[in-house]
């Protein structure tokens, strides 16, 4: 019978048939799909994250890993539904009104949906109104923002006050991008901003009342 | 080969040259709007586009880049003008033309598509590569003397643009990427590192190698970068062109870290690692072109 840390090994080596193959085994065992996520593929991604941070791993190893994810995720998505269980976190993912750049946004959102956070993406070029609206319907823990344009900037900022301003409950805001640094982060009163895509899940994490 | 390339070939074996700065930032501070279409101005406002062509000539650029940085039809999708690539790309190296004439060449400019190839991604290499051959033919056509390919992180993505370049009749391509800080030295977003990422483009035909732009790169950085490259180039020229430090929100505009006197003293030093032709990326503006004219010169 295969145990939980060969499934962490295989998603975070990014072995895609091995991670389906070995979900199935366990499933099989009658380990239940949530243990399955949570102890076996989160790990692996988080792993991930963290050699993606210290610069071991980059962009290809983390595409990989996330896809042999995501094929483990469709054989236990159904029986999650079936037991009517939802991920604890529910976050928001855009980049910025006047900002088409998606490849930093489909990373951290890749990577939180490895965290195993509900994740709602609005796209590109987002303005502040539909994150809001997006943040209320979904009852959202947490905004992300992304802007890989310098010109952008002010799109952020502007959109940290207007979610800031709707003063939603336990809602927290986070950006990033090629751009950003903390300090810009503190001068808009955004709650968080992450340096990479491996940093995004723990500052989410952080944010949302977790111990990293 | 165009005889104007020719000639850009061998001033190129005489002396340094040197490439322009920034064109986005420019065409904002004329109106254009954040994040909008900025090779629509190339039919819409023409006289503006030219405007910053003759503001670097006056800096005195030897090399004046096209504004079709976003010029391939993905690209141009994403603003809902993908059928317009032919047209804009023709328009904008017409530009660039007109006011270089006999004073400067005109390097017809191809970014990055937008997206991941294959396998990683979920877009076809030919297709791609289909978007890149219509670009540099409409660059080539409408007068374009070099096709420079620039800000790319991914080697594969980077030759295919180069090959287009080429399989289009380009007499000259230069093939720059963008490099970020790691702890195992200068990488590309892909992780490929300068050596890796020169070897691809030179193997698909490029015969100017190098770096633009980048992720908080001093100009320190790039002159470590520049003696990689170098290293990588196997004797073939190389063109680097830094940003001007790294961006900061004051009071609501943005600002770049270096003045155009600290930005223009690094030039020499780019040169003594070996760069041949040297330039600016985002935050550069005819100011620091200007004051990188006046080093080189003395």
């Amino acid at each position: 019978m295969p145990e939980l840390i060969e499934l962490t090994t295989a998603v975070a080596a990014g072995k895609r048939v091995d991670t389906v193959r070995l979900t199935q085994e366990l499933l099989d065992a009658g380990h239940s799909p949530q243990s399955i996520v949570e102890q076996g593929l989160v790990p692996g991604m988080a792993i991930v994250g963290e050699q993606f941070k210290r610069n071991e791993i980059f962009v290809p190893e983390m595409l990989i890993a996330a896809r042999a994810m995501k094929e483990a995720l469709k054989v236990l998505e159904p029986l999650l539904v079936k037991a009517g269980i939802k991920p604890k976190y529910t976050v928001i993912i855009g980049t910025v009104q006047g900002d088409l750049h998606d490849i930093g946004k489909n990373l951290i959102s890749m990577m939180w949906r490895g965290a195993n956070f509900a994740v709602v993406d609005l796209g590109t070029n987002v303005s502040a109104e539909r994150y809001l609206a997006a943040a209320r319907e979904h009852n959202a823990n947490l905004v992300g923002l992304s802007a890989l344009l310098t010109t952008t900037m002010p799109a952020m900022k502007e959109t940290v006050r207007v979610l800031k301003a709707a003063a939603l409950p336990n809602l927290k805001v986070m950006i990033g991008g090629a751009p950003i640094t903390q300090e810009f982060a503190d001068d808009i009163g955004a709650d968080g901003y992450a340096a990479d895509a491996g940093t995004a899940v723990e500052v989410a994490r952080r944010l949302m009342g977790e111990a990293a | 080969m165009n005889p104007r390339t020719a000639a850009l070939g061998q001033e190129l074996s005489k002396r340094p040259l040197l490439g322009d700065g920034a064109t986005g930032t420019q065409l904002q501070a004329m109106g254009l709007a954040p994040g909008a279409c900025g090779e629509l101005w190339n039919t819409e406002h023409p006289d503006r586009v030219r405007r910053v062509n003759q503001l670097y000539l006056e800096a005195g650029s030897d090399l004046l880049t096209t504004n079709t940085f976003g010029g391939t039809s993905f690209v141009l999708e994403s603003h809902g003008v993908a059928g317009r690539g032919r047209e804009l790309n023709l328009a904008g190296a017409r530009l660039a033309r007109e006011i270089a004439g006999d004073r400067a060449w005109v390097l017809g400019d191809i970014g990055p598509f937008g997206g991941m190839l294959e396998p990683l991604g979920e877009t076809p290499s030919e297709a791609v590569a289909a978007a890149f051959r219509e670009q540099a033919e409409a660059l080539i056509e409408g007068g374009a003397d070099a096709i420079l390919v620039e800000t790319m992180s991914d080697p594969a993505e980077a030759a295919l643009a180069v090959r287009a370049a080429k399989g289009a009749g380009a007499g000259l391509v230069l093939a720059t990427y963008t490099f970020q800080k790691t702890a195992v030295g200068y990488r590309t977003m892909m992780g490929t590192n300068a050596g890796d990422a020169v070897a691809a483009v030179i193997a698909a035909g490029a015969e100017v190698v190098g770096a633009n732009c980048g992720t908080e790169l001093s100009l320190e950085d790039y002159e470590r970068l520049t003696a990689e490259l170098v290293a990588a180039a196997a004797g073939r020229p190389v063109i680097v062109q830094p940003n001007a430090g790294a961006p900061r929100l004051v009071e609501g505009r943005i600002c770049y870290a270096e003045s155009a006197g600290e930005f223009a003293a690094a030039a020499p030093r780019f040169l003594l690692a070996g760069a041949r032709l040297v330039g600016g990326c985002c935050g550069s503006t005819p100011a620091h072109i200007a004051a990188m004219a006046a080093i080189l010169k003395s």
